[in-house]
């Protein structure tokens, strides 16, 4: 009796040694790895790769994104503005992609500045790691987190244009950036005038506060849900951007809306999510970026780590039932094959 | 004599339906004092407010704070001077004087009911997942320190709050409800205990 006990426990514990590298998105740590060393590493969370991927010989970038003529691109940052060596290795990294990829433009997800708001702060959290960035033309969009003064809006490097909340267009894209830490009545009905009148054919919004988390640490804010969901519905917001929990995580989509949860940009709360049912991939044990390419109707991404690691990356197709303008439903749903819904939500990357 | 008696049961009835009708259409009228009664305060809250928002232009137009720079230092010393000069214009300002004590008893009973409404827990979630911002010693004029972070407010209490114009907003701080100055980050007045214990 006492043997199979043992044999069952030996048994186990190989069992759980050979899985460890390919058991989970939690468990995969990109920390401490070096670029050459992230290139062999299995990938911690689902990735299509696939005929896009552009994965070469050991330092050479991971590119997952097709770069067609005319798309939309650019990069998200979340919490970033700590100053410490880890967001510079972050804009790093973001330069190197810049390079390749050519995205013009960072949508920013708030805490851009923690610590106070002196100019020492604005130059040693955002002027100096993203300076290579800056310097190459690339804008800013912020959004205000908690550790943010409301004062930043003043920025110009920032473009809020003076504003708290705001919106701006790329392409066929409309980014709705709300200020999640004072969402008022003037708020709401601005957001739900201009997700009304907004005949874009992606509706992207981003603010600091999460809905959907899995993060220990904060959780999702339910009573902002609860007010903000019926009107991204409503209008058909396609993706939503947050930050505050120091990790990165997306969510299945709910009710057609892709969410994803990004706080690691330079700030990182490590091993604190916890996998629930909601979540399609997550990622706490390094800082992280997002690459984003839209065209037509499909939005391709590619999260990266610090060390240059694809941690996930994915092609989504813009939900139908999302869209409130049927013309628009009609004109960019009609190439879409079942089989690509296959490939796009495979079974097996359900937890 | 039936007929008389008929009449007088008829009266009768009709002047119990009468007092019944008179007794219910006073009901509203009843209660109007009360809705008038918070009306009142929030006018007078309003026009705390703007008085206030009155000062704070004129400190404003003395050291206008820029519209939109590239210089960080320009947008700290817009606030940097402007507080002084607010402390300065205001320098008997204490707590109480824009949350009187009645204001203060209608602001701890607006911002009770959703607490206390079926979405009060989601509520509270969002003050927990918020930062909570907890020891913090509240004075009037003082500057909401620096670095802190700023607790987000609940939507569902801001909805149920009367609307600020842009210079000001409420922010909570553990559970005292803060009326700060935004463009120079000065503590105007405070409820304390304003967020009732769970």
């Amino acid at each position: 009796m006492h043997h199979r006990i043992f044999f069952a426990l030996i048994a186990s514990w190989l069992l759980l040694l050979s899985g460890v590298q390919t058991s989970g998105p939690l468990q995969a740590s990109a920390a401490g790895t070096t670029p050459t060393q992230t290139s062999q590493a299995t990938s911690p969370v689902s990735s299509t790769g696939g005929s896009n991927s552009k994965q070469t010989a050991q330092g050479k970038l991971d590119l997952k994104l097709p770069l067609e003529a005319k798309s939309v691109r650019f990069a998200v940052i979340g919490d970033s503005g700590t100053g410490n060596n880890e967001q510079y290795e972050v804009a790093r990294q973001m330069e190197a992609y810049r390079e390749r990829v050519g995205f013009d433009f960072v949508i920013m997800l708030g805490d851009n500045i923690y610590g106070g708001d002196r100019p020492k702060d604005f130059a040693r959290k955002f002027e100096l790691p993203y300076k290579p960035l800056l310097d190459a033309g690339v804008k800013f969009y912020a959004s205000l987190g908690n550790h943010d003064n409301p004062n930043q809006r003043l920025y110009s490097p920032f473009n809020m244009g003076g504003k708290r909340y705001y919106s701006f267009k790329k392409g066929n894209v409309t980014f709705f950036v709300l200020d999640s830490t004072y969402m008022n009545s003037e708020q709401l009905s601005w957001l739900e005038k201009e997700l009304q009148t907004s005949n874009s054919v992606w509706k992207i919004c981003y603010f600091h506060h999460p809905l959907y988390s899995d993060g220990k640490f904060h959780g999702p804010d339910l009573d902002l849900r609860k007010l903000l969901t019926p009107l991204f519905e409503k209008y058909g917001v396609n993706v939503v951007f947050n930050g505050h929990e120091h990790v990165y995580e997306r969510i299945k989509p709910e009710n057609g809306i892709y969410y994803f949860v990004l706080g690691n940009s330079g700030e990182l709360r490590s091993h604190n999510l916890r996998r629930s049912q909601q979540m399609q991939a997550g990622f706490d044990s390094d800082r992280d970026f997002m690459l984003v390419e839209i065209t037509g109707d499909k939005l391709y991404f590619q999260t990266i780590s610090r060390t240059g690691q694809t941690i996930d990356s994915d092609v989504l197709q813009r939900q139908a039932k999302t869209v409130n303008a049927g013309k628009i439903r009609d004109e960019f749903s009609k190439d879409i094959t079942a089989e690509e819904h296959l490939i796009l939500w495979p079974a097996e990357a359900m937890p | 004599m039936n007929v008389l008696k008929a009449s007088r049961t008829r009266t009768c009835v009709l002047l119990l339906v009468t007092n019944c009708c008179l007794l219910f259409a006073r009901t509203p009228s009843q209660g109007s004092p009360r809705v008038n009664q918070d009306s009142l305060i929030i006018k007078d809250f309003e026009n705390r407010v703007a008085d206030y928002v009155k000062l704070h232009k004129k400190v404003q137009a003395e050291a206008p704070a820029p519209k939109r720079t590239d210089s960080a230092a320009k947008i700290k010393e817009a606030q940097v001077t402007a507080a002084p000069k607010i402390r300065t214009a205001r320098p008997e300002a204490k707590q109480g004087d824009i949350f009187t004590p009645e204001i203060s008893r209608l602001f701890r009973r607006l911002i009770a009911t959703p607490l206390k409404g079926p979405d009060g827990p989601q509520i509270r979630a969002s003050l927990r997942h918020a930062e909570p911002v907890d020891g913090i010693h509240l004075r009037v004029n003082a500057p909401y320190p620096e670095g802190v972070p700023l607790q987000s407010t609940p939507p569902s209490l801001l909805l149920n709050l009367p609307p600020l114009p842009p210079e000001l907003e409420y922010r909570i701080v553990g559970r005292a409800l803060v009326l700060r100055d935004v463009g120079a980050n000065v503590i105007v007045d405070f409820i304390p205990g304003a967020i009732p214990s769970a």
